[in-house]
């Protein structure tokens, strides 16, 4: 069950380095955040209502849903659509199968009894994916996405390594994150408002 | 602790609800006046080293450090006043600054005061988030682009720091993560983990305090935020940026010799950030970006103090003291020299001293002190630095900054002289001049000469408490360790001739060459 969970996900961390519709990518993060929660279940070893409960909103109301209606919204304000160019799909599919195999050369060195290894490298790799998405698109919302994936991996790494953080230090974590794409998402169609572009060439103008 | 914070989000948020800037000013001074009957508060019912609401604890450092914020928010919030007033925003600009530069303050306290390195790093987020709408406030697209930039690139960067938090927490017992029960556990951790841990959290957290790698947000929030503003993100935000590594510093030295590797990195990185400021010292066009890469320069100094270690430990925090007190200054003054040219372009700009003396002679007595001219408290920071270098031997170090810190020396003189002696280079529209701003923007400056002179048994006592935190590291054997004492216990003397207030500065904790050498003979 949790190693065909974390098969599925390293296939949506390859689909979204070959995906060129931001609503694609949407859908993915949707599914990554379902994904997330079938692994947090599965990975229960008892019930616990209120351990249960906040798994349930991090996951499935944060992560599933709350989150891809934010970036929905921003889509439909904006009118953004897709990547530019198809260039840089076939060059973020390369590099995301090189950081697949950088993650997995890493985990196997970094591992240690305490960790799960499949696990670990996943989650090396879905930050690799994110930081691989920042670099290579062009349109800052893509880079939002990337950002997401990062926080998707970081959870993903937290269920690796097995730690389990005080009940309010996660809450706190998840209201952070929450804030900070509400503030990405506002600032992203200020931008396109004031701008006319999501194109991070166009935030190249401070310079010395 | 739960009334200071209540009492302070309380009257932050109450601009948005009242109608004039002259009540906004008043609630502002109210906060600010909240402050400073917090701190004295636990300084008179003698609160120090209290754990409060079980996730802060009010140690020497974050007292130290909220005491300098407090002080920088005072001169900040005078300055904003008459700064947003010549820019001629709204009233509810107006209001929504205030908001979110008190917002921002109580975010910076509750960095300073978090006792576990979760909420630290919680905190440290949502300073991202207040100083977001500080950095736009201007509204126009350069403050756009920052804006983003800042926000993106701090929260990326966290979420690494938070990846490094979680590593570090594997040596945890029983999902403690108060600063204290690392420092106990941290022992038993994996080498791997706690390394990959260190370099991610330094990383991270190199955002806020304006170091390599991540400096570039830092800079671009300078300068697209109003002066006063960037003179409290410059200094208490950066200072918070400076006490998190701080902590996780102190938490790693019983790490043994994953300590050793961590203050080689921080050396690195001191060195490229120093490298970083020099060369962009030379390229600034721009004074708020010029004192922004002047922080970069002057923090990565610190990141080397902390490396060295040692009585450079000590000069490193008191680096940071005297360093928010010039550089909030330089903000202050290069603040109104905007009212006066409407603009901080380099190029363009210049004659201040027949325009306006005392603002003038308060940015070049400012740009003396920054360089470390004596009587500088930097210059004391910077000797004390360079001493423990050569004590531990690592000449290459003290050349390469030497060399670095000749060219930041070249780039910041020639365009402070340029300011007030060069003509104006175009038409400029200048405005009449606030003399009495001036007077009080300088007031910052006189604090750190006088710090340079004479530096108070209080301060003193208070970082040498700071610092004794870090215990001296176990060496590989016991036999090596003893010695190693001993050596530094001889040396001990030697050490106190240069830096008379460093009695509880730890030994030096990484056997040198030399020290190889004399641990032999002692055997």
């Amino acid at each position: 069950m949790i190693l065909s969970l974390i098969i599925l996900y390293v296939l949506t961390l390859i689909y979204l380095s070959m995906a060129d519709r931001f609503r694609t990518h949407t859908m993915i993060l949707a599914l990554q955040g379902l994904l997330l929660f079938g692994l947090a279940i599965a990975r229960m070893h008892e019930f616990h209502p209120v351990e249960m409960g906040f798994i349930i909103v991090e996951t499935l109301v944060f992560k599933a849903i709350i989150i891809p209606i934010i970036l929905i919204h921003v889509i439909r304000k904006t009118k953004i659509n897709r990547i530019t160019s198809s260039s840089s799909q076939f060059g973020s599919l390369v590099m995301s199968v090189v950081a697949l195999v950088a993650s997995c050369t890493i985990t196997y060195y970094m591992h240690d009894d305490s960790t799960d290894i499949i696990s670990f490298g996943v989650a090396l790799y879905a930050l690799l994916s994110g930081l691989i998405l920042i670099v290579m698109r062009k349109r800052v919302f893509a880079h939002l996405v990337g950002f997401l994936v990062i926080e998707n991996g970081v959870f993903l790494f937290s269920m690796a390594i097995g730690v389990e953080l005080p009940m309010l230090i996660n809450l706190a974590i998840m209201l952070d994150i929450l804030i900070s794409i509400l503030v990405l998402g506002m600032f992203l169609r200020r931008m396109d408002n004031d701008m006319n572009t999501d194109e991070s060439e166009a935030l190249t103008s401070i310079k010395d | 602790m739960l009334t200071y914070l209540i009492i302070s989000v309380i009257l932050a948020v109450l601009p948005l609800v009242v109608r004039t800037e002259r009540l906004t000013n008043i609630i502002a001074a109210l906060f600010f006046l909240v402050q400073v009957v917090g701190i004295a508060l636990v300084f008179y019912f003698d609160r120090v080293d209290t754990v409060l609401l079980s996730i802060f604890r009010a140690d020497s450092m974050a007292l130290l450090f909220h005491a300098l914020m407090t002080a920088v928010l005072g001169f900040s919030l005078l300055h904003s006043s008459s700064y947003l007033k010549a820019e001629g925003i709204s009233t509810r600009s107006y209001k929504a600054y205030y908001t979110l530069l008190m917002l921002l303050a109580v975010a910076i306290t509750c960095v300073y005061y978090s006792d576990n390195i979760a909420m630290t790093w919680v905190f440290l987020e949502l300073t991202t988030i207040c100083s977001a709408g500080i950095i736009y406030h201007r509204e126009f697209k350069q403050s756009l682009e920052a804006t983003w930039k800042y926000v993106f690139v701090c929260s990326t960067g966290i979420a690494m720091a938070y990846l490094g938090i979680l590593l570090l927490s594997t040596v945890a017992t029983e999902g403690a993560l108060d600063y204290a029960s690392l420092k106990e556990a941290i022992v038993e951790g994996n080498p791997l983990y706690l390394k990959v841990a260190f370099l991610l959290m330094v990383v991270g957290y190199s955002c806020k305090m304006e170091i390599f790698p991540l400096y570039t947000v830092g800079v671009d929030a300078n300068y697209a935020a109003p002066a006063p503003a960037s003179a409290f993100i410059s200094t208490a935000l950066v200072n918070a940026g400076f006490l998190s590594i701080m902590r996780i510093y102190n938490l790693y030295a019983s790490a043994g010799e994953v300590f050793v590797w961590a203050r080689h990195l921080l050396i690195l990185i001191g060195v490229l950030s120093l490298a970083v400021g020099a060369m962009f010292l030379r390229r600034a066009n721009n004074y708020k970006r010029f004192l922004s890469y002047s922080t970069v320069e002057n923090m990565g100094i610190v990141a080397i103090g902390l490396g060295i270690g040692g009585v450079a430990l000590w000069a490193a925090v008191f680096h940071v003291v005297c360093h928010t007190f010039v550089k909030s200054s330089m903000f202050f003054h290069v603040g109104i020299m905007r009212h006066v040219y409407d603009s901080y372009s380099i190029n363009r700009i210049g004659n201040y001293m027949n325009i306006n003396r005392v603002g003038a002679i308060g940015f070049i007595v400012g740009t003396l002190v920054l360089l470390a001219f004596p009587p500088s408290p930097l210059f004391v920071s910077e000797i004390m630095i360079f001493s423990e270098i050569v004590t531990v031997g690592k000449w290459w170090l003290l050349i390469l900054m030497l060399v670095l810190m000749c060219v930041v020396l070249y780039s910041i003189w020639s365009r402070s002289l340029r300011l007030s002696y060069h003509s104006n280079q175009d038409e400029l529209h200048l405005t009449a001049v606030n003399r009495r701003l001036s007077y009080i923007a300088s007031i910052p400056l006189v604090v750190a000469v006088v710090l340079g002179l004479w530096q108070p048994k209080f301060l003193t006592d208070m970082i040498d408490t700071i610092i004794t935190d870090t215990p001296i590291v176990k060496a590989k054997t016991e036999v090596v360790e003893q010695n190693i004492v001993v050596f530094a216990e001889k040396q001990q003397p030697a050490v106190e001739h240069t830096a008379p207030n460093t009695s509880a500065v730890p030994v030096v904790e990484e056997p040198t060459e030399n020290e190889d050498v004399n641990a032999e003979n002692l055997e």
